[in-house]
Order: C-alpha cells, then structure tokens, then sequence
C-alpha cells in the first residue's frame, strides 16, 4: 500500500524533524550513558587485556588490579623454577603525585615493567619507542592524559616525588577511566619514583626519662635538579616489594595444573588468568563500587527518559491523524492494518532516530577519547543493543499510542 | 489421504432456496427496527434516538433529514454499525449487524459500505489517487492505481491524480471521497452532510453525482442533509426530530 505511515510522517517536514530529534535526543542519551558504562568497564582493565600472559601471580589479598598488596620480588626467580613456567616478568604498580610544568598536582598511576619483556606491554605507540624507557626517569604516558598532567607538543616533563620524568612516548587507548593518569617506566624508574614518596625514616633517641624522642626526616629530593645530577635508579633488589609476576607457560601446558605448582611454591598468592584477573577488576568497579551502579542507573533513567520522549511524540502524532485512523476503521479496516500503520511509523522513526544518533555519538566518543581519554565504547554488540532497544522504545510507545484507535468515536470521523 | 467428496461437502453447506431474510435483502437494503440510543455522560443520560424505524430500499437515493441535533448523525452511525443502539436490531442487506461481532463489522463495512463525510476525510499526505487506493488496497483488490484512475475519472478529476487534498477544491475534495467511497463496489453508500462544506453549486453537483452514481449501478445511497436544496434528487425523504422519525415522504 503507498505507506501511509511514510507519507504521515513525512508531510510536514519540520514537525517530522522537531519530532526526531527528540527520538535523536533519547537514542544518543541510551548510547552515551551505555557507551559510558561499557567504556569505563572495558578500560579498567584494558591494561591486563593488553597483556599476552597466561597466567598472573597475584597477592592473596588483591581486591582489584589496582588494588592489591606486594609480593616478595623474589617470587620471580622461584616462578622461573618451576616446571611449565616458560617466561615469568615482573610488574610494579605504583601511586605518586605528578607535578606539571605548570606546577599542578595531579594523581598518577606508575607501571614498571622490563621494556624487554614480551608479556605486558601489548599496547600500540602513537609515538616514541618502548626502548626508550630504559632511560633512567623517562616514562610513556596513556593517551589523553596530557590534559590531566599539563603536558603538550613543547612541555613533555613533570616530576615526580621532585625526581625528574620526561615522557618518551604515548601508548595508545591504554588509560583506566576508573584510574589516574597511566605512566610506564622502567622498574627501576618506577620504583624509584614509588619509593621515592615514602622515603622518610624516623630516627629515635632514647631520653634518660625513658621516653622516646622521635624526629622523622624525610629525603625529597629538591625540585628542578638536572638529571645529569641524579644518580641513576637503583635496580630492582630482591627485597623489593612488586604487585605482579606475568607468567607465560611452555607449549602444550595445561594451565590448572601450572596453576597448581605455582600456588604450592609461592605461599600467599593467588593464580589467574589473564581473563579472571580482568573480570575480577571490571566486577570490582561495575558491582562493588558505586560507579558501576551509577552508569547503569544513567543508562536506565536514559532509557525510560527516551521512551517517554518517543511516547509523546508518537501520541502527539497518532493523535494528529486520528481522524484518518478513524476514516479507515469506518471504512472497514481492521485493527491489525491500523496497528501495521502505527508500528511502521515508530519503526521508520525508530531507524530515522536511530542512524543519525549513532553517527553523533561515534563522533561523540571519538574527541572524548582524544581530549580526555575517557572512552565512550560503542561496540557493534552495543550498537546493536540500541538498536533494539530504539525498536522497543518505539515499538512500546506504539503499543501505547494504539490504545487510543482502538476505540475510535465515530462523532470524530463525522465530525466537520 | 482420501479424496474430498466434494459433492457432499457442497451439498450440506450450500442452501437450496435463498432464506427469507435474503429474498427480503434483494429489495431493501436497510431496515432498522425499533431503535434506541442513551448517550451517557457521566451520570446524565440523552435518549439521542427513540424507537427509529427506517426501511430503505435497494437502489434508491434516501435522504435523512432534520434540524439540528435532532439524531442524524447517531442514527447514520448506527446504521453502520459504527455505534451500537442501546436498543433495537439493524438488518444491511440481510444481515443482522446489530448481532456481529466488532471485527465482522469492520468486514463487512469493508465490503458492503461506502462512507462520504462532510469534512471530506481524505488523507492529507496521499495525493488523490493514492487516497482512493488505500481504499482498493484495504478491500485486496490489485491494480489498485488503475482502477483509482478510472474512478476518478467517473468523478471527473482523472487529471487530478497526483493533487493532494491541499491543492484540490472543495468540491473536488468531495469528488475523490466520493471515489474512494465507490472502491470495490459497495452496494450502499452513506454520506453525512456531503454538501454542507460546498458552496450550493458544488453541493447540487455533488449530490447529483452521487445520483447518477446510485441510478446507473443500482446502489442504494443514504444521504443525511439538511439542505432543503437536494430535496429533488431523493427517492424518499426521513425527517428527524429530536431523536424520533415524524414523517416519511414519498416524493415524485
Ligand atoms: N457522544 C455524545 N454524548 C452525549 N450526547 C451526544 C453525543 N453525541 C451526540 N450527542 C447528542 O445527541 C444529539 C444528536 O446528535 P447528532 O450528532 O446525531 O445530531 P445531528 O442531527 O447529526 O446534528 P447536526 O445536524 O448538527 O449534525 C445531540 O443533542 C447531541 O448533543
Ligand atoms: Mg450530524
């Protein structure tokens, strides 16, 4: 039949148009506040997503990647001994204070890892070069931090604790939106830079009364010294406190048993995959803190918001036909024509909602991840998932909007 | 599987003599007995209709006449089976409408009914051929762009086919309703006040359209008017008032 749902909703263009952009509103809100909440979840532990390990020797006492206790940095060697275990690498998570060029303070997360290694860094350089960083106090930031660190094209130094960082590369789509700027050192620079903020000791002296007199001496390093005048980070020594070791088994091992061995030689650790100690992260931040409700709770308000939107206009615009829904039932069409009619128009708006929203929000999600780094993740699983839900959206507000044909008076059809 | 018997199949569902209420049906199309209609509005009630009985013959141009508010509209309403009485039985061509069910209704409008309306009610967005269409594609008939044509061509607006009700007349607008009510062949035509948004010439050329249209086809059209104006194209006048029939004059 000449499709009189198109022909409706194309007879007054403006109307049409004032009428889809708020279908455009509501679709763009689901996608953005569903691209959010998919995106953070994704990139709180995208870094372990990078990583090409099979299995992770965690502490015991780890809630979340991010959050864990040390390991004895000998449990290295001990890994390498047992049988199965191909390669074993060590990582360092670390906090410490930036501070900017420009004199602000800002959080930083500090990885240390061996630039040599072939387990964590897995992630693409926008530029510089991994070797780079063997370079004593150098560092490779995450893209879309230099914002947060008061970096750009001239300025790519900061310090640390008062020990100098100059960055020497950016890894691409690496940054935790759960996190404070990424920063990848070497493990000497990274454990310098961590050490170097608890470097205080406490000296004590015994008085004649008996009681302790205490002064604590912290050894900051003054700012603005030249590199040329530091001494080089010091290596990694056994004693040192690490979070991770990334195991790569041998061919043909098979994992649980490696899993096995490796738990009987190293007390007080756990052993993950790489997917069980990412899935342990995103549920950390998805069900234990707050921010995974709250996206959720964005992406549902978003929800009901767009199907009350797309309610009202495809009420308004039943409503603004339904002399013609009228003309047709008394002509003698059925219901079933007159629901095909309604539901073609909410599909036509659901798609004409539906294609351009999504051109937004890619456009959208693209400078957000370039000027802040935070990631609104449209997968096609998600594309497809407002998709359906635009569909049911309509779909819903179709089924709404139909109530009112069902009974149609005939004094409106007769009516001048 | 056995072959059906189709003999016997034919033999026992198909009747030998037409019933009664058929033969009745070949020469009155509309005969509605004893109606009554109570509009209830909140705790008020308005007999807008009592105890109306109306015959309306087969080919003939019936016009239902009265002032204002005096039931026109509710009893065309009922006679359609758009409303039902709060009382009393409707016969269309044989059939007890007053006893179907709302979707047989809608089928049997579809089939045997054709509405013209005061205010036109074509679709705004369809240009005339495809409002006429939509009336052919409701009913399954195909090739429903040529036998649009040739409709509004029996209207006299073949040229008019891709006008949209917006760039067309009063009178024309009319004329495409008309065509769109003749789609499938309905045996009756109702049209409520069909002339009353027309000047009295469109209006004259109107109703002597939907005259010629009944006389050559043999359709039975019922018209509700109260433009004395028409008077001389009817076959038969009922004059309503205050929801009660008080005349039915035989003219000519
Ligand atoms: N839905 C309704 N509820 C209550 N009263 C109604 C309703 N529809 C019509 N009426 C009343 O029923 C009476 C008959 O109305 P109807 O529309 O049939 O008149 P009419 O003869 O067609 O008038 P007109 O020539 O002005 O079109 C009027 O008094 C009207 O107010
Ligand atoms: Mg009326």
């Amino acid at each position: 039949m000449a499709s009189i749902a198109r022909k409706n909703l194309f007879e007054d263009i403006p109307r049409f148009l004032v009428a889809q952009a708020g279908i455009m509103f509501a679709v763009s809100l689901v996608t953005v506040q569903l691209g959010i909440l998919r995106g953070f979840s994704r990139s709180t532990a995208i870094v372990i997503d990078y990583a090409r390990a099979d299995l992770w020797v965690a502490s015991k006492e780890m809630v979340a990647f991010e959050l864990t206790s040390p390991l004895p940095a000998d449990y290295v060697n001990k890994s390498m001994a047992i049988t199965g275990v191909d390669r074993a690498e060590i990582l360092l998570v670390r906090a410490g204070r930036w501070r900017g060029a420009d004199g602000k303070l800002s959080p930083a997360r500090i990885f240390g890892f061996n630039p040599d290694g072939e387990l964590f860094a897995g992630w693409t350089l926008s530029d510089g070069s991994l070797q780079a960083i063997k370079q004593p106090y150098t560092a490779i930031i995450a893209s879309g931090v230099e914002k947060s660190l008061g970096l750009d094209e001239n300025n790519r130094t900061g310090s640390i604790a008062g020990l100098p960082v100059t960055i020497v590369g950016t890894a691409e789509d690496v940054q935790s939106n759960a996190s404070s700027p990424f920063l990848f050192s070497s493990l000497e620079t990274a454990n310098t830079y961590g050490d170097a903020e608890i470097n205080s000791s406490i000296n004590c002296v015994r008085q004649p009364d008996g009681n302790l007199n205490c002064t604590n001496s912290f050894k900051n390093r003054p700012l603005g010294q030249k590199l040329g005048d530091l001494a080089s980070p010091q290596p990694l020594s056994l004693s040192d406190p690490i979070s991770y070791i990334l195991i790569r088994a041998k061919p043909g091992q098979n994992l649980p048993q490696l899993k096995q061995r490796l738990l009987a030689a190293l007390p007080e650790t756990q052993i993950l995959t790489q997917a069980e100690i990412a899935a342990i992260t995103r549920n950390y931040w998805e069900v234990r803190t707050g921010v995974g409700f709250i996206l959720g709770l964005g992406a549902t308000v978003g929800f009901i918001v767009g199907m009350v939107v797309v309610g009202q206009i495809l009420y308004a615009s039943v409503a603004d036909h339904i002399r013609e829904f009228g003309t047709l039932k008394a002509m003698g069409a059925s219901n079933g024509v007159i629901y095909r009619i309604i539901i073609e128009q909410s599909l036509w708006m659901a798609i004409l909602g539906y294609v351009p929203s999504i051109g937004i929000c890619l456009t959208l999600g693209q400078w957000t991840q370039m000027t802040r780094g935070i990631m609104i993740l449209i997968e096609p699983s998600t594309a497809a998932a407002v998709l359906l839900l635009t569909v049911v959206m309509c779909m819903g507000s179709a089924i709404f909007a139909v109530q009112k044909v069902t009974r149609v008076d005939p004094a409106i059809v007769f009516k001048a | 599987m056995t072959a059906i018997d189709f003999k016997r199949f034919f033999a026992k569902t198909t009747p030998i003599a037409p019933s009664p209420v058929q033969a009745m049906a070949k020469e009155t199309a509309i005969v509605a007995s004893h109606i009554n209609l109570v509009y209830r509005n909140g705790g008020e009630e308005f007999n807008a209709l009592q105890d109306v009985s109306l015959t309306v013959k087969s080919g003939e141009v019936h016009l239902l006449m009265g002032p204002s508010g005096s039931g026109k509209t509710t009893l065309l309403s009922i006679l359609a089976g758009l409303l039902t009485p709060t009382r009393g039985q409707v016969n269309l061509l044989g059939e007890e409408i007053t006893q179907l069910s709302r979707s047989r209704l809608a089928a049997f409008r579809l089939k045997h009914l054709g509405f013209v309306f005061q205010g036109f009610n074509l679709f705004p967005a369809l240009t005339a051929c495809e409002n006429v269409e939509v009336a052919f594609h409701l009913k399954g008939v195909p090739q429903a762009r040529k036998h649009a044509i040739e409709l509004l061509d029996q209207v006299g607006l073949a040229d008019r086919c891709n006008h949209r009700p917006q760039d067309l007349s009063g009178g024309q607008k009319q004329r495409v309703a008309i065509a769109r009510a003749l789609a499938g062949n309905p045996q009756i035509i109702m049209a409520d006040e069909p002339t009353a948004a027309l000047d009295s010439q469109n209006g004259h050329a109107i109703i002597t359209l939907l005259r010629n249209l009944a006389k050559t086809s043999g359709r039975t059209v019922l018209i509700v008017t109260h433009d004395p104006r028409i008077l001389d194209v009817a076959d038969r006048v009922t004059d309503l008032e205050d929801g009660k029939v008080v005349t039915k004059a035989k003219l000519g």
